[in-house]
């Protein structure tokens, strides 16, 4: 990707171990990496600088994932319309179809490999190569 | 000018080796005479003794954090990044494999470096995972670091590294999991500094090590050659209780358990030789 379409990715995830396993994947693919820890963070993130796609894991504190989404869901339609890469450990369908009805475009299952999580960025952040 | 410190006499130098060993556990013979007078002349010097006497009165008394500084200067914290590769290869290609087979679902992996030093254990530990082992998302990891000695506990937290201790890490690594400071120096990225966390620890001392509760697998490598069979014994038979029933402990290549304690089950793997806690009702 050339530096000035460089698509950007906000990861919110609160494990550190996770954010650098997923950020070297994405970075080595050519994206513009930010991260937040939480929800809340997130949601301030975006208010400042909006971003193409966002990867969001299930589980954190202060606000989950689900409840992000929810929020996000209700923003102004620049805010509102960005694509969620929803991560979780849960595989059951009644997870994957809550992540569904909170608003997210699609569900992968951790462990989520490096090159299955870039492909699925490039996807959904409308990436043509 | 620091005042002039006599050197030790035979009696001195016993009362010293025995007051450490039953602090630390380690064992300081004769031979280490030049080690053993070099390091309390530097405690001597830093505390403005001249007589051992009125030294070894002040510890007596535990005022100040006198024992604390005495202990730092008498261990011995040489350590580097990725030490006994193997190790690592046999955790991801074996010991955490193994662990998962047997954990209740969404309980965090739980890996303890103890002695820890001055950090590159734990923080080479958080670096493997991260390269070598494609499952690191898919649970809570809670890497954590320990040591007697207050000092290198205080340079692991801050992570800046030299040369020598980064000279197994491949440079691509370097690249990645630390940053520049100056052309002699580099500090670990934030983020990994985050996900390992340091605490004080006298392996000898059972309410201690149990404080810090079960862990999935143990690095205890290169403390216990410095201590006596007594100490050995009792520092492995605190660590079985900080262990998972199943979990693992690696030792370093000088040390094997078979000669320390029988509680362990011995497990040759391809790439090492770890003791195991065994399962529970695993024996009579
Ligand atoms: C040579 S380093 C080993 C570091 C690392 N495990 C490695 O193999 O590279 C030995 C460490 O053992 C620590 N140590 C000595 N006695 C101890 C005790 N009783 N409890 C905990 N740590 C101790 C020392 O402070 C020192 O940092």
């Amino acid at each position: 990707m050339a530096e000035d379409q460089k698509k950007r990715v906000l990861l919110v995830e609160d494990a550190g171990l996770v954010r650098m396993y997923y950020r070297e994947a994405l970075q080595g693919a050519g994206f513009d990496v930010d991260e937040a820890l939480n929800g809340i963070e997130a949601l301030e993130k975006l208010l400042t600088a909006p971003v193409d796609l966002l990867i969001v894991d299930v589980n954190m504190p202060q606000m989950d994932g689900l409840t992000f989404i929810r929020t996000l869901r209700r923003q102004t339609p620049a805010i509102a319309s960005i694509p969620v890469l929803i991560t979780s450990t849960e595989s059951s369908p009644q997870d994957i179809h809550a992540a569904r009805i909170a608003g997210a475009n699609f569900y992968l299952t951790k462990p989520v490999g490096q090159e299955q999580l870039v492909l699925h960025a490039r996807i959904l952040s409308g990436c043509v190569a | 000018m620091p005042a002039d410190v006599p050197p030790v006499t035979g009696e001195e130098f016993r009362v010293l080796c025995e007051f450490l060993y039953r602090r630390t556990g380690m064992v300081f013979t004769e031979a280490k005479r030049y080690y053993v007078q070099r390091r309390v002349t530097e405690r001597l010097q830093a505390t403005g003794f001249t007589s051992y006497a009125h030294y070894f009165a002040r510890l007596r008394a535990d005022s100040g954090d006198e024992i604390e500084q005495l202990i730092n200067a008498f261990t011995v914290n040489e350590t580097y990044f990725y030490r006994e590769e193997h190790q690592l290869r046999c955790l991801t290609s074996d010991l955490l494999r193994e662990r998962i087979r047997t954990k209740p679902r969404g309980r965090p992996i739980r890996i303890w470096s103890v002695p820890c030093s001055t950090g590159e254990e734990p923080y080479s530990i958080a670096i493997w995972l991260l390269e070598n082992w494609p499952e690191v998302d898919a649970y809570d990891i809670d890497i954590v670091g320990s040591d007697i000695d207050t000092q290198v506990l205080d340079a692991a937290r801050a992570g800046v590294f030299g040369k020598r201790a980064l000279m197994h890490l491949p440079p691509r690594l370097v690249n990645q999991y630390l940053e520049p400071l100056d052309g002699e120096q580099w500090r670990i990225v934030e983020d990994l500094r985050q996900s390992v966390s340091f605490s004080t620890v006298n392996l000898v001392e059972m309410a201690e090590t149990r404080a810090h509760g079960r862990f999935d697998v143990i690095f205890c490598r290169n403390v216990l050659i410095y201590f006596d069979d007594a100490s050995r014994r009792l520092a492995a038979e605190n660590l079985y209780e900080n262990l998972e029933p199943g979990g693992f402990i690696c030792l370093g290549h000088a040390e094997s358990m078979s000669r320390i304690s029988p509680l362990f089950d011995v497990c040759r793997y391809a790439d090492a030789i770890v003791y195991q806690r065994p399962m529970e009702g695993a024996r009579g």
